[in-house]
């Protein structure tokens, strides 16, 4: 589904050295794949997750999403593939304020050219077990219950491939764990996912671990144990 | 994506911030509103003025009043010593007047019929005022030469005295007393309404000048003249011949000033003029520059929103907003605060400029003209102001406004 072949990416700001940020890195993941990027602070994992979503554009290399070279179309175009084909779950939530779960939810459905939207956030809401908060305001919601409503938001536009980055790193531990939970029946329903972290316990998640260090992959591990995907 | 789903995105922006959108709408409604009243006042006050300046004058006239000026206010000049002689000199000497009707006032003069009692302008004119000033009677009749020259105690009253005295019994022929001397009522006065500084035209009694002079003042000067120009476009040189044969009259010496005033109704067209200029130009102007302050305030605070907002613009942009999505959203929310401002600013300025105009009877209508002046602008200024917060949100880079 995703292919990264030697994408680099590095920032130059005006007086400083350059600071290379991803280096050479190719990486393959298919579909219903449940993957973790994990890595220090500064390994680079953050401007990965950003070239996947396409909230950044890499230097060199190519990204095939599902064979299309999605790296170089212009802004337009990769707007329209983040709102059909890619949703975001963030650490800080990015929920607006004084707004309902369900208005938070139906904001990528403003940017959508589908015609047809009635019901598909109450349906989004129902899918992460909070069919019972849909008018509630994201202040009245626990700090796990707001990150759900993420969720949820990022799975409005039926999306097939998620991307998380530190979903639980505002969270504690009961909430990450209903949070986790959510991100494997989902997994278990067919969506891939690729989730950023630098918490052990919570790759420990993941079918597959995908170590960065100073830019590159240094390691990829299966977790045979733990691999809930669709993949065979 | 659709326009509505985007509009509707930016009015439900607007309502997360009710604070500050009502501060953006606040300095377009009170441009919009010095605007859409100054321009509405403004209007009313040209059609009186005019009203006034053609009851005054006429066509072509000149007015010499003595001693200095209480029509429309004119320089004060020395101790008033107009006459009747004066005026009639004037008539036989300048060969281009017409006509001519002498007056006298008593501005307020306590008139009274039985219990009944009110505060009056007494003018005291000749017989030749109905046509001078063209106004006659609308029931009865006007005073005679005879009535003049004897000093008759008749009187002319207009229907505010005759409301005020008589409460709906018929005047005609009955006796008002105006101070201590009693007068015969003979005539109700033609209607005039009030005149461009708030005054009463109704609230008015006319009386032979002679009568005026003798029986209720005891003065042997009289307050002004008013002369009809035969033809119109020679009132400025027939007001030149009226300033020699005065002057050679009362014996001014040369660089003496006049003790008299004149005004011609091409003077008066000058200053209508004038007025008309602050009417349309510098009101409007001062109102117009409120709204462009409104407009800043409104740019200020749309720049201070995408700076609070950087999280929510980073999230629009991953969930598929383009950067003219962007863009779009910050024009719609200073546009339509703007707008919203302006229309509610177009009713307060349009309802306090017919409240007052009301109350000071100048009979004035909403003018759907300063209204949509009033809302375009708002939504020109509106517009304008959205351009560089707008354009600042849709060139933020999302990875960065999402950190």
């Amino acid at each position: 589904m995703i292919e990264l072949q030697g994408i680099g990416r590095t920032y130059r700001r005006p007086g400083g050295e350059p600071v290379v940020a991803l280096d050479d890195v190719s990486l393959r993941i298919e579909r219903g794949d449940f993957m973790a990027i994990v890595g220090t602070s500064g390994s680079g994992k953050s401007t990965l997750m950003n070239v996947l979503g396409l909230l950044d554009r890499p230097d060199t290399g190519r990204y095939l999403l599902d064979g299309e070279d999605v790296a170089g179309l212009d802004v337009d175009r990769q707007a329209r593939v983040r709102n059909r084909r890619i949703g975001f779950v963030f650490q800080a939530f990015h929920l607006l304020p004084r707004t309902t779960a369900l208005e938070n939810v139906e904001l990528p459905l403003v940017y959508s050219d589908r015609a047809e939207i009635a019901g598909l956030g109450r349906r989004a809401l129902e899918q992460v077990g909070l069919a019972d908060r849909i008018e509630h305001r994201t202040s009245e919601l626990s700090g796990g219950q707001q990150q759900r409503v993420a969720i949820a938001r990022a799975l409005v536009n039926e999306p097939d491939l998620l991307l998380a980055d530190e979903p639980t790193g505002n969270l504690d531990t009961k909430s990450a764990a209903d949070v986790l939970s959510v991100f494997e029946s989902l997994n278990q329903g067919g969506r891939t996912i690729v989730l950023v972290t630098h918490d052990p316990s919570v790759a420990a998640h993941c079918a597959r671990v995908a170590r960065i260090e100073a830019g590159r992959i240094v390691a990829i591990q299966e977790r045979q144990a733990t691999a809930v995907g669709a993949r065979a | 994506m659709s326009t509505t789903r985007l509009l509707r995105s930016s009015l439900e922006a607007l309502g997360r911030h009710k604070l500050r959108s009502g501060f953006m709408m606040l300095g377009s409604l009170i441009g919009v509103a010095a605007l859409t009243f100054v321009l509405t006042i403004g209007a009313a006050a040209q059609q009186k003025l005019l009203d006034t300046v053609r009851q005054l004058f006429g066509p072509s006239s000149i007015v010499v009043s003595g001693g200095g000026g209480f029509f429309l206010g004119g320089p004060r000049g020395e101790a008033a010593r107009l006459t009747l002689d004066d005026a009639a000199a004037l008539a036989e000497e300048v060969s281009e007047v017409e006509s001519w009707d002498p007056m006298q006032v008593v501005p307020g003069a306590q008139v009274r019929r039985g219990d009944a009692s009110a505060s009056v302008r007494v003018l005291g004119e000749s017989e030749r005022s109905e046509r001078v000033w063209d106004r006659g009677v609308s029931q009865g009749e006007y005073f005679d030469a005879a009535a003049v020259a004897g000093s008759a105690r008749l009187a002319l009253i207009g229907e505010t005295v005759a409301h005020a005295l008589f409460r709906g019994e018929d005047p005609i022929g009955a006796e008002i007393q105006i101070g201590s001397v009693p007068f015969r009522v003979t005539g109700i006065l033609e209607r005039q309404g009030t005149d461009i500084h708030g005054m009463d035209r109704d609230n008015e009694i006319v009386i032979p000048i002679s009568t005026a002079m003798r029986r209720v003042m005891n003065v042997d000067t009289i307050r002004a003249v008013k002369l009809l120009v035969r033809d119109p476009h020679r009132v400025d040189e027939t007001a030149k011949a009226v300033t020699r044969v005065l002057r050679e009259r009362h014996a001014l010496a040369e660089g003496q000033p006049s003790d008299f005033t004149l005004m011609t109704s091409s003077a008066v067209q000058k200053n209508v003029q004038k007025v008309e200029r602050v009417l349309f130009l510098y009101l409007p102007l001062v109102a117009g520059i409120s709204l462009l302050a409104g407009g800043a305030v409104a740019a200020t605070l749309m720049l201070s929103s995408v700076s609070a907002r950087v999280g929510e613009i980073g999230l629009r942009r991953a969930v598929g907003a383009r950067p003219r999505d962007i863009r779009l959203q910050f024009l719609m929310e200073t546009a339509v605060t703007a707008v919203g401002g302006g229309l509610l600013g177009a009713a307060l300025g349009s309802g306090l400029a017919v409240y007052l105009a009301g109350r000071m009877s100048f009979g004035v209508g909403v003018s759907p003209g300063a209204v949509a002046l009033g809302i375009a602008l708002a939504a020109l200024t509106g517009l304008v102001a959205g351009v560089v917060p707008a354009r600042r949100a849709a060139l933020l880079e999302p990875a960065v406004a999402l950190r």
